[in-house]
């Protein structure tokens, strides 16, 4: 009969409840599985822990290469060093992200390193871990907004964007003749920090240009929020492309687009194939496969390749360094995120045309593969 | 066995959902090796589902008076924003931003109830169109920069109660009184529907019925109020969730208790029956729609204190989250049935399932995939027992909608 | 000249379960002629057409249907109406999305290369439409068109299919007097184009208008058939012939102690929500006193309901005029809300869809149209709650275990002693009830009798529908019918007979003057 079903299973579980309210009267101390909190902040040098403790890898989404990439490399090269890995990615959900930095926390991580879906809504859940004595490493973009974080592994995102802006100047001059040039830009997804600054970056070298008269921006859309791409969504991008191409260059040819990464490049070179354009001169970041074919193929003038294999190894050696009881390595620079000072170990990003192509991806086999 | 269905004072069915729910907390403790039922963890359960659940209030009457509400997300994030804004770019002191969002809450509330209640549109199509609007306002007015919030908020989002006496007790002292609070009203109530039933009618419960009941709950709160006291130093029952529990105990008093909820039941139930029983349809329409908003509101200005700061995507998707809370608390597609108690139940479930699965490593993705599978498990069983001529069994998960 | 027969029904008999819907029925019809059949409601005239137009398919009847000479086996409506034979249903089913071409071609289409042939279509419309006086574009969608322009395009698509004989069921009574008579010309023109109409009617007007013959039912037989001389029907005949029985002894006795007028309507006048410029209720006065039993006689559409529902806080139709006296003072009723609280309580007809919320405990219910009374501050106050719907659960003798099962548990009968029980915890003046023991058994409905007789003992005015006419007689002091929105007519309940009554409900003209007289006695 149902009712007995139930019954007996409300019996198991009463005991279950006693049982471990009776555990826990014993030794309340031992039963909570997280660490205890100690008393000096983690900023100060810690004494290390064990070789096989807890890492937790808090990752936006899987939803661009370079996430994806990441994501295998931090399971693969975590696991390898002997710690153990918790990888997880959040679906660009901030409130997902935020219980899984939790789950992280509850599961004993010693490291969290976190790629925010918003660097400046995880305040809280950051503290709390920061309370519990557990390091924050960001990784790839800023976290903002908070007290937690001591450190954030990143290639330097003003440079970045300096070298896009430089990329398509490059471009411009070699593949399109003399000036002056029709141009458009594109920022990244608002909601992250890094947007801005690859734009800040890249206006720092064209403007000059463009207030000399050497490139003009056909639609006068030149502000960050004007160009912003929301969600770094390449579909939205697209959409933006053809109204800006039907609505400024019905009778006019485009020579260059300043796009913050390969997928909203290849978002704006095929819609300006559909309008019948010549192929502008593009910038790009992240080096996806199918942008280096198309950098190959010519289709695409240039990217950026910020390889996460660097990212992860500076992350994991930072790791090590804190696991061994050295504390955080000496930062490159720092910068404000809003609540303190926070430490950035920048790494150089490398551009990447048809003509240096081969030999960045000298040791990247899989990309090597596609230059046929 | 008898016994302890007399204790419980109804039919283990009634307990179906509330035994799911410590089943699963059960399983996970374990198959998580004991991280499920832990100070922190129950904490962050609270903390990090607590305006979802707030969502799930306002949707659950939303649904039981048969109509949706898709925007509440949306609304959620706008006002959050709102709030945002109006503290860093206007000056206004925090309180005055939360006043202000949680009347432009209500506005928006009262623009679908407009729609609704005076114009006829289905609530489906109201806000859907407000689901568009002011997820369409908060990236506007936003410039789709995230705003930091101001810090007074982070207590309503991630605060705790505080800590005060003596240290003798050894947990929080503020969540042991409100746990000393909890059984006393309990036993208090029981002995006063034990003692008024005995003069009623001849039909009573044993004493050893009722007394056995409170000790049962009064350990069942027990136990709850040692867990969330003996968390780390510094921590405590959330003040999120007190947020909660102060609003449950108010909507069910509001549901249950007052001619307002009864009039959301008739309306939903049988418009026409209600409308020739002195209802005021339209006025029921348009307050429910204009409470759910403002609880939008509510859950926003939380979300935003957990957060630190108001983001453009907050909100997107909440509202699927909080209609999933009310359907597998046993609430009927075409109204007139569902429980805020029992929606809470169903909340806590996709709670516990979430917080579990994380604990395990699962992603996002499959999180999902099992999320779907269990929203349609729980009502797909429901559906089935009222076919068998049983009684609904999740729709009266506690004794919440008295029969 | 004596026609050929077109089609002969022979010994029909359907069974329900339980109930003999049609007990031996005989029909004949001559070809090119208008037949007429009448019957109380549920007399089984709406089954025998069923029966006729495949509803019913062959096989779940007994009895011979004899069409053009050869027995037919229909099995289902397509399959008669490829014989020519349609029926238009008093509700209209047509598409009101969809323009008047689609509708009279909808399952009918006129197809050419697997495309709809629209041209073909169109003209074919513009034909039909002329044949039944139409003159509109025949793409004009459905919803645009009157209720009397509807019926044609109806005839219209009957048109299409080759009807012979085309079966109208209660063809006017959504109509206004215009549109009625139109239709009646119209289907005396069919005549001469050799089709042949049965028509279901109430309207002894009409029926001696247009009919050649009249064939009466009642319960489930037919009683008689005879042919109408032109222009004029034996009017007492039929209705004495559809009225048949006597009144049995199953109401109980009760003695009526009149009090002052405490209910009173005057020049009451509604029109019509869905059909602007028809009047649902056409200047309606009546009264009624303390600790009296009202009547109210009418065939269903005649605007009994929606005279009742307009004066419950003008919960239906569009107000035009009229007022509301209780105990001598006017009041004004807006909302049903109001008029519960200035005493009025209603219990509609359709128990399930408009009476009571299924959903409900039977605890609940009792107290819902009164929640003010139980509320203690602002909060419902349970133990009250409880003791009320306890109460009424005695004294109403509802049976249940517990006040807190739900009400779809029970019965229909108890059903209505619960619905019963919620309008009087309202504590009205004026209780008025729509149809009161429809669907209810015999022994529940003589409780439901005597509970009426209490309440007007207890000195409230009583008003009661009631299609049934020897119930209102059996239990009322004071009948008035309706026809057509007018209350045509007040009688003593001793003095009534159904014969009289029946005339009164169907027929305006005869009784006019007997309405004038009543009202100036007044």
């Amino acid at each position: 009969m149902k009712m007995k079903k139930y019954v007996s299973l409300f019996i198991v579980v009463s005991l279950i409840m006693v049982m471990l309210q009776a555990g826990c009267t014993r030794a309340p101390e031992n039963s909570e599985p997280q660490p205890n909190a100690p008393d000096e902040t983690s900023d100060l040098d810690g004494d290390g822990f064990p070789e096989d403790a807890v890492v937790g890898v808090a990752l936006p989404w899987l939803g661009t290469q370079n996430w994806a990439e990441a994501d295998e490399m931090f399971k693969t090269q975590l696991e390898a060093a002997g710690f153990e890995a918790i990888v997880q990615h959040a679906d660009n959900k901030v409130p997902t992200q935020q219980q899984q930095i939790e789950s992280m926390i509850q599961n004993g991580a010693k490291v969290i390193v976190v790629g925010p879906v918003d660097g400046s809504q995880l305040g809280s859940v950051l503290e709390e871990a920061a309370a519990a004595g557990i390091y924050i490493i960001g990784y790839d973009r800023l976290i903002e907004n908070t007290t937690g974080i001591d450190g954030v592994v990143q290639f330097d995102s003003i440079k970045t964007g300096e070298l896009q802006g430089q990329a398509l100047l490059d471009g411009l001059a070699a593949k399109k003749g003399e000036g002056p040039y029709n141009i458009e830009l594109f920022g990244g997804g608002p909601a992250d920090p890094n947007a801005p600054n690859f734009f800040k970056g890249a206006m720092s070298v064209l403007q000059p240009k463009i207030d000399d008269g050497t490139v003009v921006v056909v639609s006068g859309q030149n502000e960050f929020t004007q160009c912003a791409t929301l969600d770094w969504d390449n579909s939205k991008a697209q959409v933006r492309m053809d109204s800006l191409l039907s609505g400024f260059y019905s009778d006019m040819e485009i020579h260059g687009v300043l796009c913050p990464n390969d997928g909203i490049a290849r978002a704006v070179i095929t819609a300006s194939e559909q309008a019948g354009q010549q192929l502008p001169v593009t910038s790009g970041l992240d080096a996806e496969n199918e942008t280096v074919k198309w950098i190959w193929e010519g289709r695409q003038y240039s990217t950026i390749a910020k390889p996460t294999d660097t990212l992860v190894s500076k992350t994991i050696e930072i790791i090590k360094s804190l696991q061994a009881g050295n504390g955080m390595p000496e930062p490159d620079t720092s910068v404000n995120n809003g609540k303190k000072e926070v430490g950035i170990y920048a790494l150089p990003p490398l551009v990447v045309t048809k003509e240096n192509e081969k030999e960045a991806f000298a040791n990247d086999p899989g990309r090597l593969e596609l230059l046929k | 066995m008898k016994y302890i269905k007399k204790i419980l004072g109804g039919g283990l069915r009634d307990y179906t959902m509330v035994i799911a729910l410590v089943v699963l907390t059960i399983i996970f403790n374990i198959t998580s090796g004991g991280k499920m039922i832990t100070s922190s963890n129950f904490q962050n359960l609270i903390s990090g589902n607590a305006y979802v659940l707030v969502l799930a209030i306002g949707m659950v009457m939303v649904i039981v008076i048969g109509q949706i509400d898709l925007s509440v997300g949306s609304v959620a994030g706008f006002s959050g924003m709102v709030m945002a804004l109006a503290v860093r770019d206007l000056g206004l002191p925090w309180w005055l931003g939360v006043l202000l969002s949680l009347a432009v809450g209500a506005t928006i509330g009262a623009w679908q109830g407009f729609w609704l209640a005076k114009l006829s549109i289905p609530g489906f199509i109201t806000t859907l169109g407000g689901m568009m609007i002011f997820r369409g306002g908060v990236i506007w007015i936003s410039k789709s920069i995230s705003v930091p919030a101001p810090v007074e908020l982070k207590v309503f989002g991630a605060g705790y109660l505080p800590e005060w006496g003596p240290t003798f007790t050894g947990m929080n002292n503020s969540t042991l009184l409100l746990g000393i609070i909890a059984v006393a009203f309990f036993a208090f109530m029981q002995l006063r529907k034990y003692n008024r039933s005995a003069k009623l009618s001849e039909k009573t419960e044993e004493l050893w019925a009722v007394v056995g009941r409170i000790g049962l709950i009064g350990v069942v709160i027990g136990y709850i109020t040692w867990i969330f006291g003996t968390g780390r130093p510094g921590t405590s029952f959330p003040i999120p969730g007190l947020i909660l529990v102060v609003l449950v105990i108010i909507y069910h008093i509001i549901t249950q208790r007052t001619t307002f909820g009864r009039h959301i039941y008739a309306v939903g139930g049988n418009k026409s029956a209600a409308a020739l029983s002195g209802v005021n349809v339209q006025r029921t329409y348009f307050l429910t729609m204009l409470n759910m908003s403002m609880l939008a509101a509510l859950a926003g200005i939380m979300f935003v204190g957990r957060s630190t700061a108001a983001g453009p995507s907050d909100g997107s998707g909440w509202e699927l989250d909080a209609i999933a809370s009310v359907f597998i608390g046993g609430a009927a597609v075409s109204g007139g049935v569902g429980t805020v108690i029992a929606t809470m139940v169903g909340g806590l479930v996709m709670a516990v399932l979430n917080s579990g699965l994380m604990l395990m490593g699962v992603g996002a993705d499959r999180t999902q995939v099992i999320k779907g599978l269990v929203l349609l498990a729980a009502v797909g069983f429901d559906v089935f027992n009222k076919q068998q001529g049983r009684q609904s069994i999740i729709g009266r998960v506690f004794p919440g909608k008295r029969k | 000249m004596e026609h050929p027969l077109i089609l002969q029904m022979q010994g029909i008999t359907k069974l329900f379960p339980g109930v003999r819907a049609l007990d031996d029925v005989n029909l004949e019809v001559r070809r090119g002629t208008i037949l007429a059949i009448c019957g109380e409601n549920g007399a089984g005239k709406s089954t025998l057409m069923k029966v006729l137009s495949g509803v019913y398919p062959h096989g779940t009847y007994e009895g011979k249907i004899i069409y053009m000479g050869n027995e037919m086996v229909f099995k289902d409506i397509k399959e008669s109406e490829s014989a020519g034979i349609v029926i238009i249903h008093q509700e209209l089913a047509m598409i009101p999305e969809l323009s008047i071409t689609e509708n009279i071609f909808l399952g009918n289409e006129i197809v050419k290369h697997g495309l709809i042939d629209w041209d073909a279509e169109r003209n074919r419309t513009v034909e039909l439409l002329e044949r039944v006086g139409l003159t509109v574009d025949p793409n004009t969608l459905i919803k645009h068109l009157g209720v009397g322009q509807q019926q044609l395009v109806e005839i219209a698509k009957a048109l299409s299919k080759n009807v012979k004989l085309l079966i109208l069921d209660e063809p006017t009574s959504a109509l206004n007097e215009d549109d009625s008579a139109n239709l009646l010309d119209l289907m005396h023109g069919l005549k001469s184009r050799d089709i042949t109409c049965i028509m279901i009617s109430h309207k002894l007007n009409e029926i001696a208008a247009i009919s050649d013959a009249v064939t009466v039912l009642r319960d489930g037989r037919t009683v008689e058939t005879y042919s109408v001389e032109a222009g004029h029907v034996d009017e007492d005949r039929i209705i004495r012939a559809m009225v048949g029985r006597s009144i049995e002894n199953r109401y109980p006795a009760h003695e009526s102690n009149l009090g002052e007028v405490i209910f009173e309507v005057s020049d009451w006048r509604v029109e019509d929500p869905n059909n602007p410029g028809r009047l649902v209720c056409k200047n309606s006065s009546f009264f009624v006193r303390a600790g009296e039993i009202v009547g109210f006689a009418g065939l269903m559409g005649a605007g009994r309901t929606e005279l009742m529902r307009s004066i419950f806080g003008r919960n239906y139709g569009i107000y035009l005029g009229g007022s509301i006296k209780v105990r001598g003072k006017e009041i004004r009723v807006t909302s049903v809300a109001s008029a519960i609280r200035q005493g009025i309580a209603y219990v509609p007809e359709d128990r399930k869809n408009l009476g009571l919320n299924l959903l409900d405990s039977i605890r609940k219910t009792t107290v819902s149209a009164n929640l003010r009374a139980i509320l203690r501050g602002r909060l419902i106050d349970l133990e009250r709650e409880f003791q009320v719907s306890e109460e009424y659960r005695r004294s109403l003798n509802v049976k249940t275990q517990s006040v807190d099962h739900s009400v779809a548990t029970l019965s229909g009968g108890n059903q209505q002693k619960v619905v019963l029980g919620k309008w009087m915890f309202t504590e009205p003046d004026v209780l008025i009830l729509d149809e009161p023991t429809r669907g209810i058994d015999v022994g529940a409905k003589y409780e439901i009798y005597r509970l009426i007789h209490e309440l007007a003992d207890q000195g409230k005015a009583v008003i009661i529908i009631s299609s049934e006419l020897p119930e209102l007689l059996g239990i009322t002091d004071r009948i008035y019918t309706i026809f057509e929105g007018n209350i045509t007519g007040e009688i003593d309940s001793q003095e009534a007979k159904q014969e009289k009554l029946m005339r009164m409900m169907t027929n305006t003209a005869g009784s006019e003057s007997k309405a004038g007289k009543d009202e100036k006695a007044l």
